[in-house]
């Protein structure tokens, strides 16, 4: 397999779009730093926070990953270059993970470009407090386990579906439809349990004070549970959640086990399927 | 004879659709083998089950002499190369650059020999242009290269004059000739065009409807269609005769008729079968082409496949 992960590291240094969105990562890192230090210095109610912005690349390669993973992957069948790795004898099994590999060193660059531009920014301007770091870091890890697995998942996609238009279509709207369900489980877990009473001073000058009143759009019991689930599992939510760090999500452990057994689990099947799969 | 390639009891389904059924196949080293048959005949299907591509549902074939289900096919696969239908290149690349690819594909350590394989290939002048720019020829001939480039000794190429202006059929058919003459290498072509096969193969197989027809060698095939002069007599046994006396190669079809493969003075034969009191009824001039032979050998176009 080391041939054709050669082969396939030796593509990706040349692919036009990886090269476009890693710079587009890079200054989309600066812009956000800088736009997060601008709004403290105009409204100085608040100190700037390398948090604040460090980890919104989760959300922009729940976007960029399948794009790039179906055009990289999609090339080989519409070039009909995969025929050629077949001819001379990789088994498909080191193909398929050639591809996975490559992909998910593509997805974790693109999050590496954009903390590297956030940090130019933040290194000279913000005051980092070292005591996030560790939390910081373990957040980090596993935006990097969710971008991989959310590569296994795409590159399902892309391995099995031989147009490579049909398959850029489907995972840009599968991705584009995860992140809407993320974000309407995030809202919906977001829900306060109860509103807050009220106090209303009467025309006789009486204060009066309501009860607080319980709120019917919060999720109790089993459906928190199964929202909480999907808020965790899916990679989008994690996306989500790790751009709001963690704030309604299990452990961060949790979220790692989760991406750990999708890239497993997607692997095995997308392997499995491809080795059945006749190629044209 | 030592085959590269065999086929036994081949057979692929697609859903409801039979493209290869009881397909046999033997191409011998050292030979530019035209496999023959219409669009649809399934051809492609079996090539595509030859390079891994695909896996048969019934039967087996062997790449010298390892069978398809035994783990060594893939090393065996290594000393092969294949232009399955469109040439397998990288639009975005040039010449140089696909080379580089597939030698790190196939694991080469350098590329000290892509200059030497371009100029193979004729397309040693390309420098940065990109493949999507090339006409279908050069395209054609950097599939070729690309196939080339592990030194395989069998090549399969899968209807590799479609589509190419004459010039560029002129430049894949001396390429071909070329590589079987000076480096040995076995040839696989799938073709329809059978007159610029009939320029190539040393050995023919015809296929129809995913069904081997028949096997046969180009001698053998040029035997079969030969020029000759079909004759129909009275008595066939004193035409023997005559031509027996007239010292001339013939062949005898029935109780009345016969071929005689020499150019005849047709008084002559005449006056002598008149004296032994035979008659001439019919006298033609036949040359079967491939084509005629093909279309005998198939039945015509109109079966469903």
């Amino acid at each position: 397999m080391s041939r054709l992960l050669s082969a396939d590291f030796a593509k990706l240094r040349k692919h036009k779009f990886f090269w476009f969105c890693m710079i587009g990562m890079f200054l989309f890192g600066i812009f956000m730093a800088a736009m997060d230090y601008i709004s403290t210095l105009q409204y100085g109610d608040y100190e700037a926070q390398l948090t604040n912005v460090l980890f919104i690349y989760t959300l922009a390669v729940s976007i960029l990953i399948p794009a790039f993973v179906s055009l990289f992957v999609g090339t080989e069948y519409s070039d009909g270059t995969i025929r050629n790795k077949m001819i001379i004898g990789h088994t498909r099994t080191s193909i398929y993970l050639s591809n996975l590999i490559v992909c998910s060193a593509a997805g974790l660059g693109l999050c590496i470009s954009y903390m590297i531009g956030a940090f130019a920014v933040a290194l000279p301007l913000y005051t980092i407090d070292p005591g996030i770091l560790p939390g910081a870091a373990i957040l980090v890890l596993c935006s990097f386990l969710m971008s991989i697995a959310f590569t296994a998942l795409c590159t399902i996609t892309a391995m099995l579906c031989q147009n490579k238009a049909l398959t850029a279509v489907i995972n840009i709207l599968a991705a584009c439809c995860l992140l809407v369900i993320s974000i309407y489980i995030m809202s919906r877990l977001r829900q306060p349990e109860m509103y807050s009473g009220y106090t209303l001073n009467t025309e006789t000058g009486e204060v009066e004070v309501s009860e607080d009143i319980p709120n019917p759009d919060y999720l109790r019991g089993t459906e928190r549970e199964i929202y909480q689930f999907f808020n965790d599992f899916l990679p989008t939510g994690q996306a989500v959640n790790i751009t709001s760090q963690i704030e309604l999500s299990q452990s961060p452990g949790l979220l790692a086990a989760y991406s750990a057994g999708i890239i497993i689990v997607s692997t095995g099947v997308g392997m499995f399927v491809f080795r059945k799969n006749d190629i044209k | 004879m030592d085959y590269i390639l065999t086929a036994r009891s081949l057979g692929k389904r697609y859903k409801n659709f039979k493209a290869l059924n009881d397909f046999s196949i033997h191409v011998p080293q050292g030979a530019i083998y035209g496999f023959v048959g219409k669009n649809g005949a399934g051809k492609t299907t079996f090539i595509r089950l030859v390079c891994g591509l695909q896996e048969p549902s019934v039967g087996s074939y062997a790449i010298y002499g390892t069978e398809n289900n035994d783990p060594g096919i893939s090393r065996c696969r290594r000393r092969m190369g294949a232009v399955v239908e469109t040439p397998s290149i990288y639009q975005d690349m040039t010449a140089e650059e696909n080379l580089k690819e597939q030698y790190r594909i196939i694991g080469l350590p350098s590329f000290d020999s892509i200059p030497e394989l371009l100029r193979l290939v004729g397309l040693e002048n390309t420098g940065k242009k990109k493949a999507k720019h090339f006409s279908l020829g050069m395209k054609q001939r950097l599939g070729i290269a690309i196939a080339l480039a592990g030194n395989p000794d069998f090549l399969i190429l899968d209807e590799p004059v479609n589509g190419l202006d004459p010039q560029g059929i002129i430049e894949v058919r001396e390429l071909i000739l070329k590589l079987n003459r000076e480096k040995g290498i076995t040839f696989l072509i799938s073709s329809h065009i059978l007159d610029e096969l009939s320029r190539l193969a040393t050995h023919y197989g015809f296929i129809d409807s995913g069904h081997m027809v028949k096997e046969m060698s180009a001698a053998e095939l040029d035997a079969a269609c030969r020029k000759c002069i079909r004759v129909q007599v009275s008595d066939v046994r004193v035409l023997s005769r005559v031509l027996d006396e007239m010292n001339l190669e013939y062949s005898i079809l029935s109780d009345t008729m016969a071929d005689i493969f020499a150019r005849i003075n047709v008084s002559q034969l005449a006056l002598a079968l008149a004296d032994q009191g035979c008659d001439i009824i019919s006298l033609d001039e036949r040359e079967e082409s491939l084509e005629s032979y093909y279309v005998n050998l198939i039945g015509g176009g109109n079966r469903n496949e």
